[in-house]
């Protein structure tokens, strides 16, 4: 289970007249995933989303807060809760000159694993349908196929936590949709996933549960339908402009 | 922890030996070692060499005296004898070296400055010294004064010996200068690369997504950066040694000499050069890791490569020798204690004392570079 509590994030900004401003990119979140549960961090550009996530993958170190995956706690167990999480987003590349097989292998070994590499590695290299390119370099792969790479190398040391911030974003159809498919599965094993996006029919198709942000803070969270509920509308896109109207209007 | 700097290394390893750029930066200047030693020599020798034939036309606009022509036949010069426009025009056509303009008792010597120049101007100089003090003496004689007690009121003697190892010295020490340039050279581009660079393409995100301290993924990349500068190093020497060997029998300039190192020279330059190396990839490693962007990472090593180059230079062109206190002082000891050990003078205390010295200054950089990298500005520039 990830409990995160009234986590904070300050960074500070040059402004336009050299000062230097200090800022909160998240101001006091808290939620709770459990096993099992797809959640939805979603909100516009800016509103501190990346953060929040780089922070829950330890990336970045919180202000002030406490973040905690079963009973490992960040960052005193900063190493311990990577082995647990995998993350993927818009920024996290792979090796261009590797070719997807040695790409997995090096994780592996990043991950500590010694035995039975070889044989998870095929198992992946199945799932994911991967078997042609294997051995090819990464650089000459489409973008369907590189982005698979990434979804294996999330694979190889079976995470319990599922980081995905904007994974599908600027993908086509195809590479998105193998992105879903590997979501929904992941779920069905229990596994707890965290999921940013721009797209809000995807998230309401697979999220179990939305927590919608606004310039650091929530301003709404719970089940895609008892926020439409709530905001008296259909679907999620239209629930989050009458939230961020309402965010506005106060 | 080592398992993960192991692990680090081999990566960083990899990507180094199929990135072209980054294996041409580790191999281009130890290739042209031997080109510039073989090149600088030839230059020696044609320097040394150069034939009297081809320095010693020299064009007079008025007709030389029997006593004149006497000292022209003895310094060998080869005279032509025209007007004014003439010789100019001669000289422009580069048929005379320089010529000599006489107006009353005024001599005046005229010529662009060159090193053909030069040599024939030192030869008209010989010239014309050698007739005024004929013209001196003649006058003493017919005012009845003995010209020995004039002219050679004072004797002078020559006693310098010419260094028959000049060139060899100079050539040995300008091939160090070089594996010095080629290992900055080969260290400024993976530590851009690694750094900056890996910044730049996103795939340090992911190698932070592993379960591996920033101290060990930085100290892999140090480690991988310093092993591009070794093999730099190591070639070059090996290329080095080799050129100056063929050098040795080509050239007559270094007929009698070694320019071979001895096993115990070579061995002392090998602990320099890796020395070196471990101490300038730490520092490139430091400012580029600071970098947002590999463009920005290149132009704050490239004051490095000068850094690294000139004051050895400076050195070794304004004569300074080590010392106790320059053997401790980033770059100038490298340059300096190679000198000694390429001449067979090893200093022990000197030479530990730049070892002790470099792996402080290593460990202070390595100190920053761990502290630094924790850091998220450096990491996210957040």
């Amino acid at each position: 289970m990830l409990i995160v509590k009234d986590i904070k994030k300050k960074f500070v900004r040059l402004k336009k007249s050299g000062e230097k401003e200090e800022f909160y990119a998240d101001n006091g979140i808290s939620f709770e995933a459990k096993e099992g549960e797809i959640v939805g961090i979603l909100g516009p550009n800016g509103a501190g989303k990346t953060t929040l996530l780089r922070m829950i993958a330890t990336l970045l170190e919180p202000t002030s807060g406490s973040i905690e995956l079963d009973d490992l706690k960040y960052p005193k167990d900063a190493i311990e809760i990577k082995k647990k999480i995998a993350y993927l987003s818009g920024n996290t590349k792979i090796y261009p000159s590797l070719t997807p097989y040695e790409m997995l292998k090096m994780c592996a070994t990043f991950y500590g694993i010694i035995n039975g590499v070889e044989k998870r590695i095929k198992e992946i290299s199945e799932l994911l349908e991967m078997s042609t390119f294997l051995y090819n370099r990464i650089e000459n792969l489409s973008t369907g196929q590189t982005q698979k790479v990434n979804i294996a190398r999330c694979l190889i040391h079976n995470p319990k936590y599922y980081i995905l911030d904007e994974a599908t974003s600027g993908l086509d159809i195809i590479s998105s949709q193998i992105i879903l498919d590997f979501i929904k599965s992941e779920k069905a094993k229990g596994k707890i996933i965290l999921y940013s996006t721009h797209y809000m029919e995807e998230a309401e198709n697979i999220c179990d549960k939305v927590i919608l942000i606004n310039k650091g803070k929530v301003i709404k969270s719970g089940t895609p339908n008892d926020i439409k509920k709530d905001t008296n509308t259909t679907n999620l896109r239209d629930a989050f402009f009458t939230l961020m109207e309402d965010y506005h209007a106060k | 922890m080592q398992n993960n700097i192991l692990n680090v290394l081999k990566k960083e390893i990899r990507e180094m030996f199929r990135d072209k750029k980054s294996l041409a930066m580790m191999l281009i200047i130890p290739i042209l070692i031997p080109f510039i030693v073989l090149g600088m020599s030839a230059l020696f020798e044609m320097q040394v060499n150069l034939d009297i034939s081809e320095y010693n036309k020299i064009g007079f606009n008025y007709t030389l005296s029997e006593t004149e022509q006497e000292i022209i036949n003895t310094l060998e010069i080869d005279p032509t004898i025209a007007t004014e426009e003439e010789l100019k025009e001669k000289y422009n056509n580069e048929e005379i070296n320089l010529y000599i303009l006489k107006n009353d008792n005024n001599y005046t010597i005229y010529g662009n400055d060159n090193e053909i120049t030069t040599l024939s101007s030192i030869l008209a100089e010989s010239y014309l010294n050698q007739y005024k003090e004929y013209l001196q003496g003649k006058y003493l004689e017919t005012s009845q004064v003995d010209p020995n007690d004039v002219l050679n009121i004072i004797t002078i003697q020559k006693e310098i010996t010419a260094s028959d190892t000049f060139f060899a010295s100079y050539i040995i020490n300008y091939a160090f200068l070089f594996i010095i340039m080629a290992i900055t050279v080969s260290a400024t581009y993976p530590a851009t690369d690694t750094t900056a660079g890996e910044k730049e393409r996103g795939t340090l995100e992911t190698l932070l997504t592993f379960p591996i301290k920033s101290r060990d993924i930085i100290i892999g990349k140090f480690l991988s950066v310093s092993l591009s500068s070794i093999i730099t190093g190591v070639l070059s020497l090996l290329l080095a040694c080799l050129s100056l060997v063929a050098a040795n029998h080509i050239f007559t300039i270094y007929e009698g000499m070694n320019l071979m190192l001895s096993p115990p020279a070579f061995i002392f330059s090998l602990l320099v050069i890796i020395a070196y190396s471990f101490l300038i990839s730490g520092l490139c490693i430091a400012i580029a890791s600071r970098a947002k962007t590999f463009k920005e990472a290149q132009s704050a090593l490239t004051p490095i490569t000068f850094i690294s180059f000139f004051p050895g230079m400076i050195a070794f062109m304004t004569g300074i020798t080590s010392n106790l206190v320059l053997s401790i002082v980033p770059f100038v000891n490298f340059t300096l204690i190679f000198t000694d050990i390429s001449n067979g003078n090893f200093n022990y205390l000197q030479i530990f004392l730049l070892i002790i010295s470099t792996i402080i200054y290593i460990a202070l950089v390595l100190y920053v570079i761990i502290k630094n990298y924790k850091s998220e500005k450096v990491l996210f520039n957040a």
